[in-house]
C-alpha cells in the first residue's frame, strides 16, 4: 500500500531552538521532583489526611524532608512556584499546610541562595510552620501573610514577613531574628529560647518564653514589661 | 536609507504574508505617524510610522526594521493574544495580581508583546531581535529587552536586572494552555517596575512603547462582541465579569459597543455590566427559529414521468412523450403525487415573562441568577422569532416592589426589568397583568419564581382563568408550590417544573419553548 | 504554447465577461487580486471538467453567467448553449434531457438514437435543477459523473464535458437536492445583487448576450448535431466549426479564446500544480475534523456526539455527517486551478483556503443547535457559504497554532510507515488519533 505520508518524508523541522525551551524543560523537571517529594512527605507522614502539629511529628517530618530536598537541584524561585502549585489543585492533589510548611522550609533552608525572597500575597492560602529551624546565614523575605508557627525553630537565620502572621509565632526558636511588618497573633514566642522577634503592628498575646527578646513597634516589650501568655491588648 | 515608501512594504509583504502563513489583514500602510511609536495596528489595519523608520534608519536596515514591525504585529493577531476573549482573560489575571486598572493593562500589554515577539523568534526567520538591539528602551523596555536577551539567546545590550530576569525567563510564553498562570507569575515581578516607571513618566511626561498600545482598535465590533460572550461563557462569576467590563468601558464606548453589540444598535444607551453579561450567556443558549411548514394539499397531481412497464394500467400513460406508442422502453406514465404549499405558518405568540425578585430569590447584579438567565433565555427565543416581550418583575408588587415593560422588541429594555431587584417580599398585583393580556393575542406566559408568593391564592384563581399557555418554574419544594400544583393540575394549558438545581432552569425554559414551537407547525 | 499565454487567454476571457457580459462585483482577494467568486469558479469549473451548482435569487445572473463561460470557453455559440440547456420543472423526460428514438425508424421497427444537444456538447447547463424529481436529478449527476449516456441500447461518451447547475433557494416549487446528489458537485456559489450602480448598468444593455450569437456557426453546429454521423465524427466536426467561431471572436470582440488542444493543455498545467506542505498539512486537517469522530470511529449521520466529548470544540461535534471522499479531490483540482490561473508556481495555503468554504458549503449538514448559534449572525454570503467560511477560518486558526507540529507528525508517519521504529507524535487533534490509526496504532 502507498505511504500515504509520502509528500512529507522529506520534511524537516524548522523551529528554532531557543534558550527558553530548555530553561521551561528544566524548571519542569525540578518542579516536577519537588512535587514529589511533596508527595512522599505526604504518603510518608500523613495518615488519613491528618497531621498534627507535635514535636515529634515535626521533627520526624522535616527529617524527611530534608533527606528529600537534598536529592534535587532547584532555585529560589522554584520555591516560590512550588508555593503556587501548593494553592492551585491541578498537579497537587491536597494541601496539607503542616507539611507543606516544613517542606518549604527544608527547601529554603537548603536552597543555594542565602536570600531567598518570596513573593506570597496572591496565595489563597496562609502557610504555617514556614521558617522552621532556618540556619545562620540564611535570609527569607517573604512578601503576603503567613499562619501559624511561622519561624517555629528558627536557628539563627533571619526571616522577614512583609505581612501577617497568626499565632504561635517564633515558637521555640532558638537564635536568629523574625521581623514581622504587620500584625501577629496569640502564644508569640511560646517557647522561645533566643532570638528576637520584631512586629511593626500589634502583637495580639505573648506566649511562654524561656529567652529572647519581643518588639512590637519599636519598642521592647519583653523581656521588660513581661506580660501573660493569652493576655489581649 | 531614506522613509520607505509603501512600495517597499508592498515589496516584502507577500513574503511576510507567506511566512505568516496569509493572515487575514490587509497590507499595512506608511504614515507620517511620530517618532516614538513605531506601529499601530487599528481594525486589523496595520500603519506604520515612517518617521520611526527614518530614525531607526541610521542603525539598521530600513527594510528590516519594516520586517520587524509587522512581524511583531501579525504575530499579535496570529498567536498572541488573538481574539479579544483572549485579550480580556489575560486582563482579567493580571489585575488578580495587579490591582491598579492601568497597571494591569500594561502589565497584560507587555505578556502580549513577550508572546508574541518570542512565537516569532522561535517559530519564524525574522529581524525582530536586531530591531530590539536599536531601540530606545525606557526602565521597562531594558527589562524586556533583558528578558530577550535570556530568552532568545541573543545579545540587545540590554543591561540586566538578573533577579528580575531570572523570574521573568521561567515563564512559558508559548503555552498558551498556561497564559492564565503565566500572565500572574509575569505581573507579579513586573508590578513594582511599572509603579516606578509610572512615577517616572508623571516626572517626564507620558511615554508610549514604541510597538504602540494595546487598545480594543485592533478588533472589530464582531470580535469585542463574541469575546465577551466567551468571556461570559467561561464560569468567570458575575463578578469578575462586571470588573473586567467596567475596566474597559471607556474603551468600549469610544469604540463604538452598544449595548447589544454594535454601532447602532443601542448605540447612545450606557453601557451596563450587569445586561451584558446577562445577555452574553443567554446567546449560548439557543433554538433554531421555526421553519415555514409544508402541507400536503389532498388531491393527486401529474408530476412526473417514469417508464411504463407492462403490466400498469394505462389510464396515465402520457400519450405524446410515448410517441403514440405503447411499448415497454418507449412509453411513459405520469407519476401522481400529492401536491404541497406552504401552511399557513401560526405566528410566534408574544410572550409575558413574569419574574420574582423578591428577598428570597438571588440578587441577580451580585450573583449569576439563573432565574433572570432562564427568563433572558425565554425572551431571546421569542424575540428570534419575531415575537414580542412583555415583563412583569415583582416583589412585593402592591406596595411598589414591581417594574413592568410592555411588549417590546427591544432586548434592552426587557433585560432592563428582568435584571431589577425588589428584595422585598413577594406579592402579585393582578390587575396589572390585564392590559398586557388585552394588549395581545393569547400570549404565552412563563413564571419565574420560588412560589412563596403571599396572595397565592388569587394568583391561582386568576390563572385558572385564562386559556393561555402557562409554564411554572418554581424553585424547591414548598407547600405554596404543592398547593399551586395541586390547584392547576388539571389545567391542560399549564405545565410545572420544579427544579432542584437552578442551573438548570434555562434549559427547562428553552425544552418547553421548543415543544410550543414545534406543535406550532 | 507556454504556460503564461495560455493563463492570458483565460484571464482575457474572465476580464471580457466581467467587462461587457456579467456585471458584478469582485467578493474574493486572493494574493492581491480581486474576483467575483461566480465568475471565478465558473472558470474553473470550465477549466476542471467539474461540477458547480449556482444559487441565487431568480433574475441575478446565474444561468447567463454560466452560458457566458461556456460560450466562451469552449468556443460554442451561445444559441446552440441555449439550445442544449435542460430546464428543471417535474415534466421533464429523459426523451427531452438525453434522447429520443428516431420515430421514423421507429415506425419501420427499427431502434435508432437521436441524442440531444444537452448529452452531446461538453457544456451542459441545467436550470433549476432542484424542480427537478429525483429522478431526473439522479439521471443527469450519473451522466455527467461519468460522461456516459445512454438510451435504448446505445450509448455516447464525452470525454470532455462541465456541468452548471442553478437553484434557486427553497421556495414552494422546488424539491430538494438530496445529500447523495448534491455531494457530488464540486463547489457551490452564489450568483449574487451587483448593487444598484451595477444593476443599473446591467439594464442599460440589456441585449449584451447577442454578441456572441453567430448564426452561421449556430446553423452549421446544429446541423452536425442532428446529423446521423457517428459520435466521434461529429465531434471532429463540431471543433472545426469551434474554430471558426472563435477566430470570429478573437476578430470581431478581441477575445483570444481556447481550443480541444488548448484546454487539455492546460489541464496537464493543473495537473502539474504541486501543493507545498502546508496547503497538503491543513487540508489533512481539515478532513480529520469533518470525518473523525472519537467514540464511534468515523463520523455517521445516524449516529449522536456523547455529550462530554474531549473533542466538543472542534467540528466534528458540530456536523452530523462524514465528509466524502469527492472533498478532497474538489479541493485539490480547484486548488490547483485557481494557483495556475493566478500564475503562482505551486499551490499553498492560501489557495486552498480561498476554495475550501465553496467546496464544502453544500455538502456539509450541520447540527440544529449549531446553526441556531449563527443563524443572526452578521455576513455578507448565504447561510451555507457563511458557514463554511466560518468552519475554514476556524480549521486554520487551530492549523495556525499547530502547523510546525503536525508536519512533524506526518513526517514522523512517512517513517513509522516505512517501518521505523519511532514512536509517533502525540497531539490533542483528530489528525493526530487518525495517523496512529493510519499507522495501524491503537490511541
Amino acid at each position: 500500500m502507498k505511504n500515504p505520508f509520502d509528500d512529507f518524508k522529506d520534511h524537516r523541522t524548522r523551529e528554532r531552538e531557543i534558550p527558553l525551551d530548555s530553561i521551561i524543560q528544566s524548571r519542569d523537571r525540578v518542579m516536577s521532583s519537588i512535587i514529589k517529594g511533596y508527595e512522599k512527605l505526604l504518603e510518608e507522614e500523613v495518615k488519613e489526611l491528618v497531621w498534627l502539629v507535635q514535636y515529634n511529628t515535626v521533627i520526624k517530618a522535616y527529617t524527611l524532608a530534608e533527606k528529600v530536598v537534598k536529592e534535587f537541584d532547584y532555585r529560589a524561585e522554584d520555591v516560590e512556584e512550588f508555593c503556587y502549585e501548593l494553592d492551585s489543585t491541578d498537579k497537587i492533589p491536597y494541601l496539607i499546610t503542616g507539611p507543606a510548611g516544613i517542606y518549604i522550609s527544608a527547601l529554603c533552608n537548603y536552597a543555594k541562595e542565602e536570600e531567598i525572597y518570596l513573593k506570597l500575597n496572591d496565595l489563597k492560602t496562609q502557610i504555617n510552620l514556614l521558617g522552621y529551624r532556618l540556619p545562620v546565614g540564611k535570609k527569607v523575605i517573604v512578601e503576603g501573610n503567613l499562619g501559624d508557627f511561622t519561624g517555629i525553630g528558627l536557628e539563627g537565620g533571619e526571616l522577614v514577613l512583609e505581612g501577617n502572621a497568626k499565632n504561635y509565632t517564633g515558637a521555640g526558636m532558638k537564635s536568629g531574628r523574625i521581623r514581622v511588618t504587620k500584625n501577629i497573633g496569640l502564644h508569640t514566642g511560646e517557647w522561645m529560647m533566643g532570638g528576637e522577634i520584631h512586629v511593626g503592628g500589634r502583637v495580639r498575646g505573648m506566649g511562654k518564653i524561656v529567652d529572647g527578646k519581643v518588639y512590637e513597634d519599636e519598642k521592647l516589650i519583653y523581656p521588660r514589661n513581661y506580660r501573660q501568655s493569652n493576655v489581649y491588648y | 536609507m531614506g522613509i520607505i515608501p509603501e512600495e517597499a512594504i508592498k515589496k516584502i509583504w507577500p513574503r511576510i504574508r507567506k511566512k505568516h502563513l496569509f493572515p487575514e489583514i490587509p497590507i499595512p500602510k506608511a504614515s507620517e505617524g511620530n517618532e516614538s511609536v513605531a506601529l499601530e495596528m487599528k481594525n486589523k489595519q496595520i500603519t506604520i510610522s515612517t518617521a520611526y523608520c527614518d530614525k531607526i534608519a541610521h542603525k539598521m536596515d530600513a527594510e528590516e526594521a519594516v520586517e520587524a514591525l509587522l512581524d511583531h504585529g501579525i504575530s499579535h493577531y496570529t498567536f498572541c493574544p488573538w481574539d479579544f476573549h483572549t485579550h480580556l482573560r489575560l486582563f482579567a489575571e493580571a489585575k488578580r495580581v495587579i490591582k491598579d486598572r492601568e497597571r494591569a493593562k500594561r502589565a497584560a500589554g507587555l505578556f502580549m508583546d513577550v508572546a508574541a515577539d518570542t512565537y516569532c523568534v522561535k517559530r519564524k526567520k525574522t529581524p525582530l531581535p536586531e530591531f530590539y538591539k536599536h531601540i530606545d528602551k525606557g526602565k521597562v523596555d531594558e527589562v524586556i529587552a533583558s528578558l530577550y536577551q535570556r530568552i532568545w539567546g541573543v545579545d540587545l545590550r540590554a543591561k540586566e536586572d538578573e533577579g528580575v530576569v531570572r523570574r521573568l525567563a521561567r515563564i512559558p510564553y508559548l503555552d498558551k494552555k498556561q497564559w492564565d498562570k503565566s500572565i500572574q507569575k509575569f505581573a507579579r515581578v513586573i508590578k513594582v517596575l511599572l509603579e516606578v516607571e509610572e512615577e517616572q513618566d508623571r516626572q517626564a511626561g507620558n511615554q508610549t512603547s514604541p510597538m504602540g498600545d494595546h487598545g480594543l482598535d485592533g478588533y472589530t465590533l464582531e470580535e469585542i462582541d463574541q469575546g465577551l460572550r466567551n468571556f461570559a461563557n467561561q464560569n468567570v462569576g458575575l463578578k469578575e465579569f462586571k470588573e473586567t467590563f467596567e475596566d474597559f468601558k471607556e474603551e468600549l464606548k469610544e469604540v463604538g459597543y452598544g449595548m447589544e453589540g454594535g454601532m447602532g444598535r443601542g448605540e447612545g444607551t450606557p453601557l451596563d455590566a450587569d445586561l451584558v453579561y446577562y445577555m452574553k450567556l443567554a446567546e449560548s443558549y439557543s433554538i433554531p427559529i421555526k421553519k415555514m411548514p409544508m402541507e400536503k394539499r389532498g388531491h393527486l397531481n401529474p408530476h412526473s414521468h417514469c417508464p411504463w412497464e407492462i403490466g400498469r394500467p394505462f389510464q396515465d400513460v402520457d400519450v405524446w412523450t410515448s410517441f403514440g406508442k405503447i411499448m415497454p422502453g418507449i412509453t411513459q406514465t405520469w407519476n401522481k403525487i400529492e401536491g404541497s404549499t406552504f401552511g399557513e405558518r401560526e405566528a410566534v405568540p408574544n410572550c409575558i415573562i413574569i419574574i420574582d425578585s423578591s428577598g428570597s430569590m438571588t440578587n441577580p447584579r451580585k450573583n449569576l441568577s439563573y432565574a433572570v438567565l432562564g427568563a433572558a433565555c425565554a425572551s431571546d427565543a421569542y424575540l428570534r422569532n419575531d415575537a414580542e416581550v412583555a415583563v412583569y418583575n415583582f416583589s412585593d408588587a402592591p406596595m411598589g416592589g414591581k417594574a413592568l415593560v410592555d411588549f417590546t422588541s427591544e432586548r434592552t429594555k426587557i433585560y432592563q426589568v428582568l435584571c431589577k431587584y425588589f428584595g422585598g417580599g413577594t406579592a402579585l398585583n393582578l390587575n396589572e397583568l390585564d392590559p398586557l393580556l388585552e394588549a395581545s393575542e393569547r400570549p404565552d406566559i412563563f413564571i419565574i419564581t420560588d412560589m412563596k408568593i403571599t396572595n397565592l391564592g388569587k394568583v391561582i384563581g386568576y390563572l385558572n382563568n385564562i386559556d393561555n399557555r402557562i409554564t411554572a418554574v418554581y424553585i424547591g419544594e414548598n407547600t405554596y408550590a404543592m398547593r399551586f400544583r395541586e390547584a392547576m393540575e388539571k389545567k391542560r394549558n399549564v405545565s410545572f417544573y420544579n427544579v432542584t438545581k437552578k442551573e438548570d432552569i434555562p434549559k427547562i425554559v428553552l425544552g418547553k419553548i421548543r415543544e410550543y414551537f414545534q406543535g406550532n407547525l | 504554447m507556454t504556460q503564461n499565454h495560455y493563463r492570458e487567454r483565460i484571464k482575457g476571457i474572465y476580464d471580457f465577461i466581467k467587462e461587457n457580459l456579467y456585471f458584478n462585483r469582485p467578493d474574493m482577494e486572493i494574493k492581491g487580486e480581486r474576483f467575483n467568486s461566480a465568475l471565478m469558479f465558473s472558470l474553473l469549473t470550465g477549466l476542471n471538467r467539474g461540477k458547480e451548482l449556482i444559487i441565487g435569487e431568480p433574475g441575478l445572473g446565474k444561468t447567463t453567467s454560466a452560458e457566458y463561460v461556456g460560450s466562451l470557453l469552449y468556443r460554442i455559440p451561445m444559441g446552440i448553449i441555449w439550445g442544449s440547456e435542460v430546464s428543471g420543472h417535474p415534466e421533464q423526460t429523459e426523451e427531452k434531457i438525453i434522447g429520443r428514438p428516431d420515430l421514423g425508424k421507429l415506425n419501420k421497427g427499427q431502434e435508432e438514437v437521436v441524442w440531444s444537444n444537452f448529452a452531446q456538447i461538453p457544456v451542459k447547463i441545467v436550470d433549476e435543477l432542484n424542480r427537478l424529481p429525483e429522478t431526473k436529478q439522479s439521471m443527469i449527476l450519473d451522466g455527467v459523473d461519468r460522461g456516459n449516456w445512454e438510451y435504448l441500447n446505445e450509448m455516447i461518451i464525452n470525454e470532455e464535458y462541465c456541468l452548471f447547475a442553478t437553484a434557486n433557494y427553497q421556495d414552494r416549487g422546488t424539491n430538494t437536492i438530496i445529500a447523495p446528489m448534491v455531494d457530488r458537485f464540486d463547489v457551490e456559489v452564489e450568483s449574487r445583487h451587483p448593487g444598484p450602480n451595477i444593476a443599473y448598468l446591467v439594464g442599460k444593455f440589456d441585449q449584451k448576450d447577442r454578441v456572441l450569437r453567430n448564426p452561421k456557426a449556430e446553423n452549421s453546429l446544429q446541423k452536425i448535431l442532428t446529423s446521423k454521423l457517428s459520435y466521434q465524427t461529429k465531434l471532429r466536426q463540431m471543433e472545426e466549426v469551434c474554430d471558426g467561431y472563435g477566430e470570429f471572436l478573437k476578430k470581431k470582440l478581441g477575445v483570444q479564446t481556447v481550443g480541444l488542444r488548448d484546454r487539455k493543455a492546460i489541464r496537464g498545467e493543473i495537473a502539474r500544480m504541486e501543493l507545498d506542505l502546508d496547503a497538503n498539512a491543513f487540508t489533512r486537517m481539515l478532513l480529520a475534523e469533518l470525518s473523525f469522530c472519537y467514540k464511534y470511529g468515523q463520523k455517521r449521520s445516524v449516529e449522536n456526539c456523547e455529550e462530554g466529548c474531549h473533542f466538543t470544540g472542534y467540528l466534528c461535534h458540530e456536523v452530523r455527517n462524514c465528509a466524502s471522499n469527492r472533498l478532497p479531490t474538489s479541493i485539490k483540482t480547484y486548488s490547483q486551478a485557481l494557483a495556475w490561473l493566478i500564475g503562482d508556481s505551486e499551490v499553498d495555503v492560501e489557495h486552498v483556503k480561498a476554495v475550501t468554504p465553496f467546496t464544502l458549503a453544500h455538502r456539509v449538514q450541520w447540527k440544529e443547535e449549531y446553526l441556531a448559534t449563527k443563524e443572526k449572525d452578521k455576513r455578507d454570503n448565504p447561510f451555507q457559504i457563511h458557514l463554511a467560511k466560518d468552519a475554514v477560518k476556524t480549521v486554520f486558526n487551530r492549523y495556525g497554532e499547530q502547523n510546525e507540529h503536525l508536519k512533524r507528525a506526518l513526517a514522523v508517519g512517512y517513517r513509522v510507515f516505512n517501518g521505523e521504529a519511532l514512536e509517533p507524535v502525540d497531539g490533542d487533534h483528530p489528525v493526530y488519533f487518525e495517523i496512529k490509526n493510519d499507522l495501524g496504532l491503537e490511541n
